[in-house]
């Protein structure tokens, strides 16, 4: 197991290692110019071009290449080519409403979505087996803006229960911060609950038609013991690697949600950034999330183990 | 184990009940404070040092921490305003500036004569108002502590309204040890002696900014008036929430999240004129020209007669509707100096025809022996309205017989794309679209759009010495007449070699709720002084 947790590691700095050259490549070969944002529509060439020699835009690829992995490798990821401050001090501005966001809806997403799946395939072509694929078509089809501005418009400006936007930090309060994801977690959940509920579905039906079930309702057992403890238990190791992929997902594409509620997170930095080609940080985020990738991926692998014992690494 | 439809009825009675008890989240939901301001800026607070750019969000956080000189009023004169006495001696060749009383940087220390001398040597590397002044001055330098010199060899009849400018990078004073830095190194000390500091430990870039009212801060005796008199703060903060979908802000607007929001989309106009709570309120009266740049490097637009036909195929309305839309808010421009500038003029005019005249534009095509070569269009999409423009443009182009290609890109692309001089075929351009204030056109010595120098000159580099000798002879000119003559000569050059084609004018009123009041309209800096918020 221990080998296999450090094999992993290697292959994730190995990743990292290839989107840090990738991307890099990838942003100096793209047009646009940091210097040109910084000095606004109107400016002049003899301005941007001050400022492009200041940044140190006119080194030479490979020399501006060696500097940055010099200084992550000493763990600096360097300044904000915009805001002139460092990049990780941005970054932790904008860790926590996003996995605040993203672990709130993941909690709703996986014990909404898996007691859905359960209880449509208790009851396939049931009432409950109908609503979900209902409910599952329109979550998968109605885009999230769409549902985020429904909400928005019925429970923040007609009645005033909920705020439109922003984000409070959990250090403001228990329910300030419960109050502002609402509507967040509704909105980029929905999709989320769809999706693992026909997951789940999908593979309780499977085990339910196995023999031990039909031997274990035999023996008398109850409902909730055949549900719970039989079928879910063996229907977990899909439901999970899903759990892990919806998680891993929610991190990289929650962008439109903090776009529609403002909510100052990871995705929205990376698009400014993208925007103003501030490579500093387009770079660190995407190194990091490459990473972040394949932990996620890990713990779902390592966590099989625990529901299936015949799983070995 | 069964679910019957009654329990399902059941569990959504007592969610919806759950939900309907809003005094827990109704007391929660955030509300602008009584003397907070929330304000939702028209773009991201992004660089902080309002001389390395001229991006009008720094120059309106700029306004706010730091102070300037002198400023200009509701009339656009100069005004005093750090300044507390002036003097110009006879040969009008040294002026010489006191300081008022009562000036201090944010840090505690006091404003003195040495600040504002590095402050103006800074602006003088990066405003084009700047250089002139630096180009002309034999010596700037403090006398003590509260006095200074500029002295040129040369008299520079507009030398006051240049260091009032409004043209972005303005004249803000910093501290000598921010302003020595080089003027292309960003400061980011954010410490100056305005009316209002800079909350360093709530800012969030890319989320909100915030001010605080700077309670040391002493405003001048006079009343406020433009950007001049006291700049008296109502409000004890200030914050910039960055809201980057429109909707969502203007949702926040109509919730009372936030009490302003400066670019409401055309097409929420009504929602926001149907609302009692709230009002559309057009604070830079002079708005802002849309201008079509020309490569005049390459062909077609090398030859005059190709960009001459540019001027005559533009239908001006067609292209503000289909940009701004609201009638209200748009208008046509035909002079280079702006509408309804002090120097705006009707001389070589004679071009313009409502609708425009594809038929004269592509006679003028055939006579500047167009073959056919490739027009590429440079189509912002990430600026929903010149992307617009644009595609009419394009189209416009192809219906009189021109090979016009559109190259989709956002406005990074295009702000690099645009300083290639080379042929289309290796990677230049032939037309992209700009805009600039209404107010900066009616200084030719403030804006590099009214540059005709050439390689110097800006983006489509146009070329012409003899409308460049007569720019320079503006800062020659002393009154308001001599410049009026002055302006239609140029005028008369400019419309013959044409150096850009303007598209029109628009205004872009603010949203705001109905409890803020005492907004100041200036063009180009929407300052915060004099606001405040009443109990509604």
């Amino acid at each position: 197991m221990g080998a296999y947790i450090l094999g992993r590691m290697g292959s994730a700095i190995v990743v990292m290692v290839m989107v840090g050259i990738f991307v890099f490549l990838l942003l100096r070969l793209a047009p646009g110019d940091p210097a040109a944002m910084i000095a606004g529509r109107s400016a002049t060439e003899e301005m941007i071009a001050g400022i492009r020699e200041q940044l140190g835009l006119n080194d030479p690829l490979p020399v501006q290449f060696i500097q940055w992995v010099r200084a992550m490798l000493g763990g600096d990821f360097g300044t904000s080519i915009f805001a002139g401050r460092p990049v990780l001090e941005l970054l932790s501005q904008r860790l926590e409403p996003t996995l605040s966001l993203t672990i709130l809806t993941t909690i709703v997403a996986v014990t909404v979505g898996v007691s859905f799946g359960v209880l449509a395939a208790w009851q396939t072509g049931g009432f409950v087996d109908r609503l979900l694929a209902v409910f599952s078509a329109l979550g998968y089809s109605v885009p999230v803006f769409v549902i985020g501005y429904f909400l928005i418009y019925f429970f923040a400006i007609r009645t005033h229960w909920l705020p439109v936007q922003g984000y409070k930090p959990i250090g403001s309060g228990l329910g300030l911060w419960f109050v502002h994801l609402i509507l967040p977690t509704v909105a980029l959940g929905l999709g989320f609950i769809a999706f693992i509920a026909r997951v789940t579905r999908a593979s309780m039906l499977e085990v339910l038609s196995e023999d031990y079930m039909r031997t274990a309702a035999a023996k008398g057992a109850s409902s909730y013991a055949m549900l719970v403890h039989h079928a879910l238990k063996n229907a977990g190791v899909p439901i999970l690697t899903v759990i892990g992929i919806s998680f891993a997902y929610m991190i990289g594409g929650v962008v439109l949600t903090e776009t529609v509620f403002n909510i100052p997170g990871i995705g929205r930095l990376v698009v400014d950034a993208i925007n103003n080609r501030d490579y500093p940080i387009i770079q660190s985020v995407l190194v990091l999330t490459s990473g972040l990738y394949v932990l996620i991926n890990l713990t779902v692998d390592l966590a099989y183990t625990l529901i299936d014992p015949r799983i070995r690494y | 184990m069964t679910i019957s439809r009654r329990d399902l009825f059941k569990a959504g009675f007592a969610v919806g009940a759950a939900l309907s008890i809003p005094s827990i989240p109704r007391a929660q939901t955030a509300t602008a404070a009584a003397r907070t301001a929330r304000m939702v800026k028209s773009s991201d607070l992004r660089v902080f040092d309002p001389i390395l750019t001229a991006t009008n969000i720094t120059a309106d956080h700029g306004a706010a921490i730091y102070d300037t000189l002198f400023s200009l009023d509701s009339k656009f004169m100069p005004q005093p305003q750090m300044v507390s006495n002036w003097s110009v001696s006879n040969d009008k060749k040294a002026y010489t500036f006191e300081l008022r009383e009562g000036l201090g940087w944010h840090d505690g220390t006091p404003v003195t004569a040495a600040d504002c001398v590095a402050s103006i040597r800074r602006w003088g590397h990066v405003h084009p108002g700047g250089q002139l002044i630096m180009a002309l001055a034999s010596d700037i330098s403090e006398r003590d502590d509260k006095t200074f010199t500029i002295s040129l060899k040369e008299p520079l009849g507009l030398l006051i309204d240049l260091l009032a400018d409004l043209t972005p990078p303005c004249l803000f004073m910093m501290r000598e040890k921010d302003a020595n830095r080089p003027a292309t190194e960003q400061v980011t000390a954010n410490i100056g002696s305005g009316p209002f500091k800079f909350n360093e430990a709530l800012v969030k870039p890319g989320a909100s900014i915030t001010f605080d009212r700077n309670e040391k801060y002493v405003p001048r005796k006079e009343p406020s008036d433009g950007l001049a008199g006291g700049k008296v703060v109502h409000v004890d903060r200030v914050i910039w929430d960055v809201i980057p979908d429109q909707q969502t802000a203007m949702a926040a607007l109509q919730a009372g999240e936030v009490d302003y929001f400066e670019t409401p989309p055309v097409e929420l106009y009504s929602l926001v004129e149907s609302d009692p709570d709230l009002g559309l309120q057009v604070l830079d009266k002079p708005g802002w020209d849309v201008v079509l740049r020309m490569n005049c490097l390459q062909p077609p637009f090398n030859n005059v007669k190709a960009r001459q036909a540019m001027l005559h195929l533009i239908d001006q309305e067609a292209f503000m509707r289909v940009m701004y839309a609201d009638p209200k808010y748009i208008n046509t421009v035909t002079s280079i100096f702006g509408k309804d500038t002090p120097v705006s003029n009707d001389e070589n005019t004679g071009w313009y025809k409502k609708g425009g005249d594809p038929e004269k534009a592509r006679q003028l095509f055939k006579e500047a022996a167009y073959a056919g070569e490739k027009v590429v269009i440079l189509d912002p999409t990430d600026w929903r309205e010149a992307d617009n423009a644009s595609q009419l443009l394009a189209a416009a182009l192809r219906k009189i017989g021109v090979n016009a290609e559109l190259a989709p890109m956002d406005w990074g692309g295009v702000s690099t794309r645009r300083a290639k001089k080379d042929s289309v075929e290796n990677g230049g351009w032939s037309l992209f679209i700009t805009s600039e204030s209404n107010y900066s056109f009616g200084n030719p010595l403030a804006t590099p759009l009214l540059l005709a120098n050439g390689d110097d000159a800006w983006y489509g580099w146009p070329k012409n010495d003899e409308y460049e000798a007569l720019r320079a002879d503006w800062a020659n000119v002393s009154t308001l007449q001599e410049r009026k003559e002055l302006a239609r000569r140029m005028q008369s050059i400019w419309w013959d070699f044409v150096g850009d084609v303007r598209l029109g004018k628009y205004v872009s009123p603010i949203a705001h709720r109905k409890t803020l009041t005492g907004l100041i309209g200036m063009p180009q800096i929407v300052p915060m002084w004099n606001m405040q918020k009443v109990t509604a």
